[in-house]
């Protein structure tokens, strides 16, 4: 067990990095010369000196091989076109409910989501999305008036 | 008894077949509206708030009451059976709920829900019914000093979700509260962590954030696995709690449901929290620690009945003193004003019809919610029978009705997203996500107190230790992190 | 609600449905006939009930015949503004409800879009603020309150709505007057009125500071004590001084109007003035006035325009004092 876990080091230089992002952040934050006996960048600078300290204390952890997780994880293969499908969903989703509105995002999403989880049918994805989206619209957006974005290609805007 | 009375003349404006019809509308479009995060009862009872100008105020509050009430209900069916909790008060729910739907337990875990919850919602509305007026004298003593010292409180019980690593519990708990630090600080008015974009200026939602790490993470997570065929969830025994289910739920039914009402009803208890202490009283005291983050039923019964009963205490500072003490209740008044109705301390004097025919509608509602409620948990379970491609797909669409309903911001979007990876990462690494959640709740909430204790006590920290409250609660917290660890060291003695 | 009208709108106009529509020929001369209003906050609150009552006095009077309200909430109105700004450039027919709440935010977070670049329509509500302290408390004028406030300022705790905010403002503005300094306020900012109240009631702070109508029905059941108001004048049917009676150079209301987006035709704006002035002037709106308790302060066009940059240099300079700008 006495070996270098390597992402699990990776890890906690990110947590360290995100400790100091934030404690630079914290400095940038304009203390006002208000009567205010505890001003705004107290409880930041605990949050971060906190994130600082843990991470460091995983690194350690990670190094001297004392970080103990679930054995089978390190060794399962990693299935990079799933995960690709479910980011190309993600962005597809995000850049289109503006311009073309909420049913066209969300039955993309679904598609992709899908074919990420092993579906070979894109065909009937579309088909049970396109459903699934225009009920959700319709309930939501029309029945109980919330905007969730406009409808199918942007009519109601 | 004069309460009796005037409950009854409530009844009867409830019992009145529209004012019936009202409530049914409300339970309904409450749970609808509870099941996707983000909307909740507040920001739906706002969009209603037009139909003041066409309804009588009775009818009204009537539909609002219901609203609130199935918000609470909707909120935990999506918690347990899909990981998205639909409000903030039903987060702790997903931890273990969603653990026994996993196991094929969901309609149990449903149903101690929808008991526990119309247990806990029935016992409020008692409250609310018959000790709201002293309740409310006891709730204003609690000054920004007491909060911070109930606030340690809370944070003692954060021990119970930190999961086989304190380290990584701890830092999941820092990232929480830093998460929490963003936005305008109400103290002085300064932007925290915004990076130049207005849309974080009043801070991250913590539903996006919840959804984000429990749902979009876990999606994130299995598609990133070797698919392995089917991976379909077997439905377990009857769609119906069994003997052991009932015994073991009962007594956190009770205790979740005499926690919740008290902090409800304090000025500035909110629902989350009871949720937290419950979970923690829960896990302390079952006789099977050990199935807690398994699918524990006890973690499913008392939190859920701690958040319907401080919803009930929510009501009890604004009928009793027209203290709006949060987001729907504020909402709720503001619909009063627009019928020239003026809340405040006399509000019960000058409109006991109306008070009361609110008060005989809770018990209504209640009712109506278990009935509703009951016969569709076995029907719910069966959505976990869908297989794995389109249940994933369904739970990320409906993530993104919640999400990009609050603002109709696709930076929210992208915000979910983002944390949804931070999601993956910590369940990659086996980091618990909960105490994150938490964090992110309760460290703005001490933060702001301690500060506002600080101001008023002029910089003096002894303020924590001479006033009697804060110093009882500051013992208790003590108490609560002494005693476990005494209680270990002298089993190993006696070993 | 808001979609399911404008998807019916647009249903409407595009089919034969639009013929059917009763008056949609009639009323073809009227200047406007369908009024957008964008709220820079969420539902609920000042701005959207504002809207919302405005939208039902129009109708009412039969002035329009539909309106349509969007809500951008957030940081008092500093989000939604850039988009009314940007994105609704030149709409004729767009009113944005905002008012002095939304001055002040822009100062405080520094933002890069002004209100001055919208065009002004008209003040229409105000609402006067009042000092309040428990009943317990041993100061019983303004007078007092002001002596204890210069003694030791740290000893006064204030409680009132976020800092930088209207409450936060006058409670700068009543120490400048007192010959103290803005920046001493021990200022405890609450999230809400709630909970401001619940800290009163419970005699947790000194004195509070909000709108009359959060904290009017607790003074008049006798549970908080009104030393003062903002208001330029006595009130009717309440016994409580004005702050410039009790001897302190202060007035302030928190006031609202309506503005229109940049890029508007001359005539656009007229008719928007127009339509504004008559709604003022119909029964409906005067009825929601009084049943929602707000001040007529109508104010339009270029008079508007005007008061609304003193407003904001005024604004501007206290929020310098108190170290916020």
């Amino acid at each position: 067990m006495d070996r270098l876990r390597k992402p699990e080091a990776c890890l906690a230089l990110g947590v360290i990095a995100l400790g100091l992002l934030a404690l630079y952040e914290t400095t940038q934050i304009p203390v006002s010369p208000m009567y205010a006996q505890v001003g705004p960048t107290a409880v930041a600078y605990l949050a971060s000196a906190l994130l600082i300290g843990l991470g460091a204390l995983l690194l350690v952890q990670s190094v001297s091989g004392r970080w103990v997780s679930d054995p089978e994880e390190s060794a399962t293969e990693f299935d990079l076109r799933g995960l690709g499908w479910l980011l190309l969903g993600l962005v597809l989703n995000v850049g289109l409910i503006d311009p073309l509105g909420f049913i066209p995002a969300s039955l993309l999403l679904f598609a992709c989501t899908a074919r990420a989880f092993g579906s070979r049918r894109p065909v009937r994805d579309v088909l049970i999305g396109l459903a699934l989206s225009a009920i959700a619209y319709f309930g939501f957006a029309e029945l109980l008036g919330i905007n969730i974005g406009a409808g199918l290609l942007g009519i109601g805007e | 008894m004069e309460t009796l009375d005037l409950l009854a003349n409530g009844f009867a404006v409830a019992l009145q077949p529209m004012n019936l019809l009202w409530a049914l509308v409300g339970v309904t479009l409450g749970t609808a509206i509870g099941v996707l995060p983000g909307l909740g009862p507040a920001l739906t009872i706002a969009l209603l708030l037009p139909i003041t100008f066409s309804v009588p105020p009775t009818a009204a509050f009537i539909l609002f009451a219901g609203i609130y009430y199935g918000a609470m209900y909707g909120g935990s069916t999506t918690s347990i059976l899909l990981n998205t909790p639909g409000e903030s008060a039903t987060i702790v729910t997903a931890l273990e709920g969603n653990k026994m739907a996993k196991k094929g337990r969901a309609a149990s875990a449903l149903a101690t829900a929808a008991i526990g919850s119309f247990v806990a919602g029935t016992i409020g509305t008692l409250g609310l019914t018959f000790v709201a007026p002293p309740l409310v004298e006891f709730a204003l003593k609690f000054g920004p000093a007491d909060y911070f010292s109930l606030m340690v409180v809370a944070f003692v019980a954060v021990s119970a979700v930190l999961g086989s690593s304190t380290l990584r519990g701890l830092t999941a708990l820092s990232f929480g509260i830093l998460l929490g630090l963003v936005g305008i600080d109400l103290q002085t008015g300064q932007a925290r962590f915004t990076f130049g974009l207005p849309e974080l200026l009043d801070g991250i939602n913590v539903i996006v954030v919840a959804v984000g790490l429990f749902a979009v993470g876990e999606t994130l997570y299995l598609a990133a696995r070797p698919k392995t065929g089917a991976s379909v969830i077997k439905l377990q025994g009857r769609a119906w709690m069994t003997k052991e289910d009932w015994q073991r739920s009962w007594k956190p039914w009770l205790r979740g449901s005499f926690l919740g009402f008290p902090f409800g009803a304090l000025p500035a208890g909110g629902a989350e929290v009871p949720t937290f202490v419950s979970y923690f009283l829960e896990k302390k005291l079952s006789k099977k620690p050990e199935e807690f983050g398994h699918g524990a039923i006890e973690g499913v019964a008392g939190p859920e009945a701690a958040n319907n009963a401080s919803a009930a205490g929510v009501l009890v500072p604004m009928l009793a003193l027209g203290l709006p003490t949060s987001a729907t209740a504020a909402i709720m008044l503001s619909a009063f004003q627009s019928y020239g109705i003026n809340p405040g301390p006399l509000l019960l004097q000058n409109q006991p019809e109306l008070v009361w025919g609110l008060i005989a509608s809770l018990y209504v509602g209640n009712v109506m919610l278990l009935v509703l409620n009951l016969p569709l948990a076995g029907l719910w379970a069966k959505i976990l029978t869908i297989p794995a491609p389109w249940l994933y797909s369904g739970i990320l669409v409906f993530a993104t009705i919640g999400t990009y309903g609050i603002s109709q911001s696709w930076i929210d979007l992208v915000l979910l997203y983002l944390i949804g990876g931070v999601g993956y990462l910590m369940r990659r690494f086996d980091f618990p996500t909960a105490p994150a959640v938490i964090g992110m709740i309760l460290g703005p909430f001490a933060e702001q107190e301690f500060r506002r204790a600080m101001t008023i006590s002029a910089g003096d920290m002894t303020t924590f230790v001479t006033r009697p409250l804060s110093l009882t609660l500051l013992i208790i917290a003590v108490l609560l992190l002494v005693v476990p660890l005494l209680l270990r060291l002298r089993t190993r003695k006696a070993r | 609600m808001l979609n399911r009208r404008s998807f019916l709108q647009t249903t409407a106009c595009a089919g034969t449905m639009a013929a059917l529509l009763p008056g949609y020929a009639r009323n073809a001369h009227a200047a406007i006939d369908q009024v957008q209003f964008f709220v820079p906050a969420n539902p609920g609150g000042g701005w959207d009930q504002t809207a919302r009552s405005m939208e039902q006095a129009m109708k009412s009077a039969n002035l329009i015949k539909g309106a349509q309200v969007t809500n951008v909430g957030g940081a008092g109105g500093a989000v939604g503004l850039p988009q009314f700004v940007n994105q609704w450039k030149g709409r004729g027919n767009a009113l944005m409800v905002a008012g002095m709440v939304m001055v002040g935010a822009l100062i405080t977070n520094k933002s890069p879009v002004k209100v001055t670049q919208t065009v002004p329509i008209a003040r229409l509500t105000g609402e006067f603020e009042v000092i309040v302290v428990p009943n317990e408390s041993p100061f019983k004028t303004l007078k007092d309150l002001m002596a204890a406030f210069k003694a030791d300022p740290a000893k006064v705790s204030w409680a009132g709505g976020s800092a930088g905010g209207t409450d936060h403002i006058l409670a700068g503005m009543l120490a400048k007057a007192a010959g103290g300094e803005a920046k001493k306020v021990s200022y405890v900012a609450y999230s809400g009125g709630g909970p401001a109240l619940a800290a009163l009631l419970g005699n947790q702070v000194s004195c509070g500071v909000s709108g009359w109508g959060e904290f009017s029905e607790q003074v008049k059941a006798g549970k908080l004590r009104a030393l003062a108001i903002s208001a330029d004048k006595r009130q009717p049917g309440l016994d409580v001084p004005t702050i410039k009676e009790a001897g302190f150079d202060v007035e302030l209301y928190n006031w609202r109007g309506v503005f229109a987006p940049p890029g508007i035709k001359d005539a656009d704006k007229k008719a928007l003035i127009e339509l504004v002035t008559r709604m003022r002037d119909s029964a409906p709106w005067q009825e929601q006035l009084k049943t929602r308790e707000w001040t007529d302060v109508f104010l339009a066009g270029d008079a508007y325009g005007k008061y609304l940059e003193a407003e904001i240099t005024r604004i501007e300079g206290i929020l310098k004092d108190l170290g916020l700008a």
